[in-house]
């Protein structure tokens, strides 16, 4: 590497560590990720195993038969008998979830269908009303001499569930490394700004330029030292992501069916997505905020930067997008498909290495333009 | 030498939402400076003297003209060029984040200065400025007057054959601005070239061997102090510019 290079990174990893924000944005935000994956894992658990007699507060409208009182008892239900209007009542104090009425032969289930306990507590009325159905149904079939197995059990279904558990340990896995990219790019955010515009409006820009110095050479030393204090963050978030998940691992059964593979080769391939990264978005980091005549400025522009890292990974996610060739060239959603791979043990040398090739094509056009910037005086005294 | 040859720089201005004008800061500027002379660039502020020495220190680019030191440009040669020179200017600032002694190391690994001189040159450039008491000092945390004395150290560090020196003692108390003044003389007497802007008429006189006096982006006029004297038959260069204006009333 070239003196100057060198140089300039010196000066600039020098400013960065001396600086508080700076130090703070670089340490502090990783200590988010055990907080995400371990509060996420038990509020999940939690509603995983929560006991659905939680929400069998019921309400019934009408005279029960004893058939319908023993279902009821069976199905640990706990009913309250009332009026329409009492019973309704009741709902909307939260004494019960749901109460039903029936008028001839028509049931009818009254609930708040936007409550989450509403939803619970319907689930549980339709099985005891399902139940009674089939009960009604085998005794008038059995009093007609048919077996009523022959008639109701033509065909039988069976679900295996196999993803209900993994789903939530996937939904976090996915927002723990999204944050890790959240993460990466808010630790860039502010070395950039501070090396460009805060430089800018200090005047110690003018300074720089006066040295025989290329400028090139001081993009890419500029370039650098952000690129390095991103990767900081970004090993320390997945070094206390993968701690996270090895403890959530051993504390939380929603991870049973999904085990987080922490073997070398993810590590490594999971530093690489990393270091990648850190370079392209302390790239573009640098390109706005050097556009910028002020630090305020800076910031302002780079606000959404934050949220577009955050955003494809996010979508992606909500509708089931999955690494793929096509998905490898795309930035931000890249980093996050192929980080959330490896981690999981998934090599896809393909895709890992267009995503590197894309990334580096794009890198190079930013850098061409930052350049491009700090040869224009228009930017640079801004005039 | 510096030469600087029919030089003009053009800006753009925006006067509203759809209209901008284009304007010459310096318009067809030349002239040349010698080793051991002091050239004073004076004029009025706006006068286009800022303009001109960022050109001439390489950091703006000429719309037009041309700008050499002994024969090398800054196209061809600006690593070269800016090795030999040292530019200081009022608006020049200095990282308030380091110590005066790691900025002038930083500095010395800016001009390639030979690693195992280089604890030996700030300790002579520390004992010459009077810099020893505060060298390890943030320089956040030093005075204006101690601020802009290690400024110049930064100038001097690396021993420089050219100095271009913008407004470099406005807005100082009267101590600071003698220690730039002391310095300016000192390397003058060294046989080095300094160019040094100033709106101060008085300063100029005394210190300059040369004055261009410049007005809107163009030479109004060029000589010793004496000779711009003799010519406008005035007894100081204040009343020498007012007189090659038209006076006052024709700059409002």
């Amino acid at each position: 590497m070239k003196n100057k290079i060198i140089n300039i990174l010196k000066k600039e990893l020098r400013e960065v560590f001396r600086d508080k924000k700076s130090l703070a944005m670089m340490f502090i935000i990783p200590i988010m990720i055990p907080l995400i994956v371990l509060g996420m894992s038990a509020l999940f658990e939690s509603q995983m195993n929560s006991d659905n007699t939680v929400y069998n507060k019921i309400g019934f409208a009408y005279n029960l038969s004893s058939k319908e009182e023993e279902l009821i008892k069976s199905l640990e239900i706990d009913k309250t008998l009332g009026t329409k209007e009492e019973l309704e009542d009741s709902l909307k104090k939260g004494d019960i979830y749901l109460y039903i009425t029936k008028e001839n032969n028509k049931y009818t289930l009254n609930y708040n269908m936007s409550s989450e306990t509403g939803g619970y507590a319907s689930n549980i009325a339709n099985s005891f009303l399902e139940s009674y159905k089939r009960l009604l149904q085998n005794e008038y079939l059995l009093n007609n001499n048919l077996n009523p197995d022959e008639v109701l059990n033509i065909f039988e279904i069976s679900e295996n569930d196999i993803a209900s558990e993994s789903f939530f340990a996937n939904y976090i896995i996915t927002y723990a490394f999204l944050f890790i990219i959240m993460a990466i790019t808010v630790s860039a955010t502010y070395p950039a700004t501070d090396s460009t515009a805060g430089e800018k409006e200090r005047g110690t820009l003018e300074t720089l330029l006066t040295f025989p110095i290329k400028s090139r050479d001081i993009i890419v030393g500029k370039l650098l030292s952000v690129t390095i204090s991103s990767i900081i963050t970004g090993i320390l978030s997945l070094i206390l992501a993968l701690i996270s998940f090895k403890i959530a691992n051993n504390m939380f059964t929603i991870y049973e069916t999904l085990p987080i593979t922490i073997s070398i080769s993810s590590i490594i391939f999971s530093i690489f997505v990393i270091i990648v990264y850190s370079f392209f978005i302390s790239g573009l980091c640098i390109a706005i905020a050097s556009l910028s005549k002020t630090f305020k400025e800076a910031q302002s522009a780079l606000t959404p930067l934050t949220f577009i890292s955050l955003f494809p990974g996010m979508i992606a996610f909500m509708v089931g997008i999955k690494s793929s060739i096509l998905m490898s060239i795309i930035p931000f959603l890249n980093f996050t498909l192929v980080l959330n791979d490896v981690c999981v043990g998934i090599f896809n040398y393909n895709q890992i290495f267009l995503m590197f090739i894309s990334t580096i094509i794009y890198i190079s056009l930013i850098i061409w333009y930052i350049i491009k910037q700090y040869k224009s005086e228009k930017v640079l005294f801004s005039i | 030498m510096i030469e600087v040859k029919n030089v003009q720089k053009k800006f753009k201005k925006q006067i509203s939402k759809k209209e901008e004008i284009e304007f010459y800061a310096v318009n067809d500027i030349s002239f040349k400076a010698d080793s051991g002379k002091i050239i004073g660039i004076l004029g009025p502020n706006g006068a286009g003297k800022t303009t001109l020495l960022r050109m001439t220190a390489g950091i703006m680019v000429p719309t037009e003209g041309s700008i050499s030191y002994d024969n090398l440009n800054f196209k061809n040669n600006e690593i070269e060029i800016k090795k030999n020179l040292a530019y200081l200017s009022g608006n020049t600032k200095i990282y308030e984040s380091i110590s005066a002694y790691e900025l002038l190391k930083m500095c010395c690994e800016y001009y390639d200065y030979p690693g195992e001189k280089i604890e030996g040159r700030i300790k002579e450039i520390a004992k010459s400025l009077e810099l020893e008491s505060f060298l390890h000092n943030k320089i956040a945390n030093l005075s204006t007057g101690q601020t802009q004395r290690v400024n110049i150290a930064r100038c001097l560090i690396h021993d420089p054959k050219y100095y271009i020196l913008d407004e470099s003692t406005s807005g100082l108390d009267i101590i600071s601005s003698q220690i730039i003044l002391d310095f300016i003389k000192n390397e003058r007497d060294k046989g080095k070239t300094i160019l040094y802007s100033t709106h101060y008429m008085e300063e100029a006189e005394n210190i300059c061997d040369y004055v261009i006096m410049i007005n809107k982006g163009t030479i109004i006029k060029e000589g010793t102090p004496k000779e711009i004297k003799d010519f406008t038959k005035t007894t100081n260069l204040r009343d020498a510019f007012f007189k090659l204006i038209g006076g006052l009333k024709n700059e409002k």
